[in-house]
């Protein structure tokens, strides 16, 4: 609830408790940010979702909501080769968006100060894969920190700026899910002034890396990390703390579970805590080395700053044992936790834990299987009813690529709608694939935001090689999985102005498909089974792709207005007495605002749940369910 | 506090419940109350995907020593539950000795309404809860929030709660005060009624 007004207060010296998120979002403040472009990505959201209602109110500053990641790579890049201080923000899989961008940027450097934040998101809370973006630091050479907390999220965006001007260079920031979702106290500073405007001074040979240039281009970057190596060197970031004989190497958030395992087991060791991973300050690292017998390496994912270790020890001939993932001592996957640090202490150490865990472990595994909760599309979702119909228009038979979005929850039973899935705007290139080396009919589904942001190129590419597939999109306006943004199609901007909106129809239509409709998922459940139907048919019959848009906006956002006006619709309920208990809306719907009565062993709907859709009413084939009148 | 609890000057509270019932605002106004107590304190959330409806735990961590977000299992002072089953689901943070405040109020899972699992009895829950802990508070903060005026004020009534159990460094007055500024001055009724009752249950149950 930390409001964005709050974030905007000129009050140095000021304690507040932020997430991280909230942190870098104050950080643009402090550090003077001209332009902050993105796409919204989990676990990142929050910076945006602050920075659009701060962005009306700081002067000099420009926020929008690019409409993807490599977009927005491109208008932060391009502002901070033009002299200012730029952003640009994104998830993990958000920078493979961006990365032809990336590498170029690198090349050409910056004149303004820049950062790339990526918040990368190990045990995968809500993204496809855990992959470890510090690698695109080490293969497109460009300086890389690395905050464990939401303080230094903040202090450290400070001297991201300072040292990206220094080597001009962007500098890549990357937080973890359990950097970015804790919250903790965080000070204010100083708010720095932005300049209003800045001349973009020439300079080709240097900005459009054709070969000839980026043939000089190359060995300037490597100069300039070697530059950026001195830096590291001598910089407090990359601090030694504590003493014993145990060395332990550590960044990003595991350093805070290394501090509370040592406190823990009551151990000494002294901790190198690296803050910019790269360059790495390779003195300091080999000199550490040196001093220990044995040196622990403990990072989240890959064996990143193990293999810089090991190899930093073969190069200066270090006597040392270099203890991580390579033996086993640590995960490649999922997210650490002080207990992890602990357990990996204890073998390394020899000592015992001083909780029993596998006790605890024993116990929880006896326990009786508890039903799962997995996440759900809400009570009241427009998808739910899409899904219903796409299912019940193709009996379940159709191959159905998905996308990225909350629609992505169509996986679980009943609606199981979800067959195939790589990244943000596959479902439409995954359906041309398939149905060119299968007979099968196949309906895709995609919604609004990732529409904009990745499916254009593959829906022009079905139109011009015919590729028969049916494409659903599901237009809920608004990006609701990540926090609902805006998007091209909404009519608000990142700046909170209201501008034209694109229509989904319309784009369609003028890529080129000859089949478009768009319908209302609300209106009557039997009519949207009927537009499904004849679209599959219709792409059987002529061998293109056809387009049906599915728009009513997502049920969080009906709900908050229903909140905010107080103006309900009237309600619905199951009539008991013509409920025949046969659970067909139950297993075919399961609209978490339903259940079984375990006493009367009806249908209910649990009326705060409710958010008023009526998808229910057309399924239940006794006519049980009602809406007041 | 007893010695196999890690880091003396750490209190965890584990809240876990289902999206949607308020656990991150619980988690936040907790920390925020502990912070203008000043105390240095840590919360560990869960965004996104995890938020639909399905489960979620968050953690509050209390104390000088508190650096990350994380509570082990065998850690927990407080497991505070919005509903039995996620209660269970998270009971391997209680401490030994640890104390479990939980909402007794059911909401089923999909897969139980569609008849494809069964939801453990209040006997089930019952007895797994105590092979990790004996001290239990069970009562039904649905009943206390509606009681207060609004169902969505569940979480204020489980902030009473914690409040009341004194496992918390937090004075009353500081997290009545931090209830009552945070949200819309409509609100300060119902949520002030909130707080009381779930004060008064659990300080009629200890
Ligand atoms: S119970 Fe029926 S009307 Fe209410 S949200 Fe669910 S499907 Fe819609
Ligand atoms: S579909 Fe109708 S009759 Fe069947 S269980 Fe649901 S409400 Fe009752």
């Amino acid at each position: 609830m930390t409001k964005p007004k709050e974030l905007l207060e000129d009050a140095p010296g000021k304690t507040l408790l932020l997430l991280a998120n909230e942190a870098i979002a104050r950080g643009v403040l402090e550090a003077g940010v001209r332009l902050v472009a993105l796409y919204p990505g989990t676990p990142s959201s929050e910076i945006g979702n602050n920075l659009t209602f701060m962005a009306p109110h700081i002067p000099n500053f420009y926020f929008e909501f690019s409409t993807n990641e490599k977009v927005a790579l491109e208008v932060a890049g391009a502002a901070a080769v033009a002299g200012v201080r730029s952003m640009m923000v994104c998830k993990g899989p958000g920078l493979n968006v961006a990365a032809d961008p990336f590498f170029s940027l690198a090349y050409v450097g910056v004149r303004g100060g820049m950062v790339i934040v990526v918040a990368d998101d190990p045990s995968m809370w809500s993204s496809q894969n855990e992959n470890d973006s510090r690698y695109y630091a080490l293969m497109g050479n460009m300086p890389l920190m690395e905050p464990s907390d939401p303080a230094e999220a903040k202090s450290m965006l400070l001297e991201a700026y300072e040292f990206s001007e220094k080597v001009e260079l962007p500098v890549l920031f990357r937080t973890t899910t359990r950097v970015n979702h804790t919250r903790a106290p965080v000070r204010f500073h100083e708010i720095r002034e932005r300049p209003a405007q800045v001349e973009f001074e020439k300079e080709p040979y240097r900005f459009v890396p054709v070969p000839s240039v980026a043939r000089l281009r190359h060995p300037w970057l490597l100069g300039q990390i070697a530059k950026a190596r001195e830096i590291s060197e001598t910089s407090h970031l990359n601090f030694i703390e504590g003493t014993g004989d145990l060395g332990i190497i550590t960044s990003g958030v595991a350093y805070t579970y290394v501090v509370e395992a040592l406190d823990h087991l009551g151990m000494n060791a002294e901790i190198l805590k690296l803050g910019i991973t790269h360059p790495l300050p390779e003195q300091k690292l080999t000199d550490f080395l040196r001093m220990h017998e044995r040196v622990v390496v403990v990072e989240e994912l890959e064996p990143y700053l193990e293999t810089h270790a090991r190899r930093l020890a073969q190069l200066h001939r270090v006597e040392v044992d270099i203890l991580g993932k390579e033996q086993g001592y640590f995960s490649r996957t999922m997210e650490y936790s002080p207990r992890i640090v602990i357990e990996a202490l204890c073998k390394i150490a020899d000592c015992n834990t001083c909780i029993n865990w596998d006790e605890i472990d024993s116990r929880m595994k006896d326990m009786a299987d508890l039903p799962p909760r997995p996440p759900l599309l809400c009570a009241g979702c427009p998808h739910r009813a899409s899904y219903f119909a796409i299912r019940t228009a193709t009996r379940g038979k159709a191959i159905y690529p998905s996308d990225i979005g909350c629609y992505t929850l169509s996986i679980a039973p009943p609606l199981e709608t979800a067959d195939i899935l790589f990244d943000m705007g596959s479902s439409i290139s995954t359906a041309c694939g398939i149905a060119q080396v299968t007979g099968q009919d196949i309906v895709a589904s995609v919604g609004d935001s990732t529409f904009f942001a990745s499916v254009l190129p593959g829906l022009v590419n079905a139109v011009y090689n015919k590729h028969p597939v049916s494409l659903v999109v599901l237009d809920n306006r608004t990006t609701a999985m990540t926090g609902h943004q805006p998007h091209p199609g909404t009519g608000i901007t990142g700046m909170q102005e209201q501008v034209e909106p694109l229509d989904v129809e319309d784009v369609a239509k003028g890529l080129g498909v000859k089949y478009v409709k768009t319908i209302n998922p609300f209106d009557s459940l039997a009519g949207l089974v009927r537009e499904v139907r004849e679209m599959v048919k219709w792409v059987r019959e002529n061998h293109e792709p056809a387009v049906l848009v599915s728009k009513a906006p997502c049920a969080l956002l009906t709900a908050a207005e229903m909140r905010k006006t107080g103006e309900y619709p009237p309600r619905f309920y199951v009539d008991s007495d013509m409920c025949t208990a046969c659970k067909r809306c139950l297993n075919r719907l399961s609209c978490p605002a339903m259940y079984l009565d375990s006493v009367t062993d009806k249908a209910v709907i649990d009326e705060p749940l409710c958010n008023y859709c009526g998808t229910c009413v057309a399924v239940c084939p006794q006519g049980a369910i009602k809406q007041e009148e | 506090m007893t010695s196999n609890t890690r880091n003396t000057t750490v209190i965890n509270i584990a809240i876990t419940g289902v999206g949607g019932q308020g656990v991150l605002t619980l988690a936040e106004i907790l920390a925020k109350s502990a912070l203008e107590d000043s105390h240095n304190v840590r919360v560990g959330e869960i965004h996104g995907m995890a938020q639909r409806g399905g489960h979620v735990v968050c953690t509050v961590r209390i104390g000088e020593n508190a650096k990350g977000p994380i509570i082990d299992p065998g850690t927990a002072h407080l497991v505070v539950g919005f509903e039995p089953v996620e209660t269970l689901r998270e009971i391997h943070l209680i401490s030994k000795g640890g104390l479990v405040i939980m909402n007794s109020h059911v909401q089923y899972p999909v897969v139980v309404s569609m008849g494809k699992a069964e939801y453990p009895s209040k006997e089930e829950i019952h007895d797994a809860l105590t092979m990790h802990t004996a001290k239990i508070i069970e009562f039904n903060a649905i009943e206390l929030a509606n009681n207060a005026g609004n169902s969505l004020s569940m979480n204020i009534v489980m902030l009473g709660a914690i409040l009341a159990s004194g496992i918390v460094p937090i004075k009353k007055e500081t997290a009545l005060h931090v209830v009552q500024t945070t949200f819309p001055s409509k609100f300060v009724d119902v949520n002030t009624k909130a707080f009381e009752l779930g004060y008064q249950a659990i300080s009629d149950s200890l």
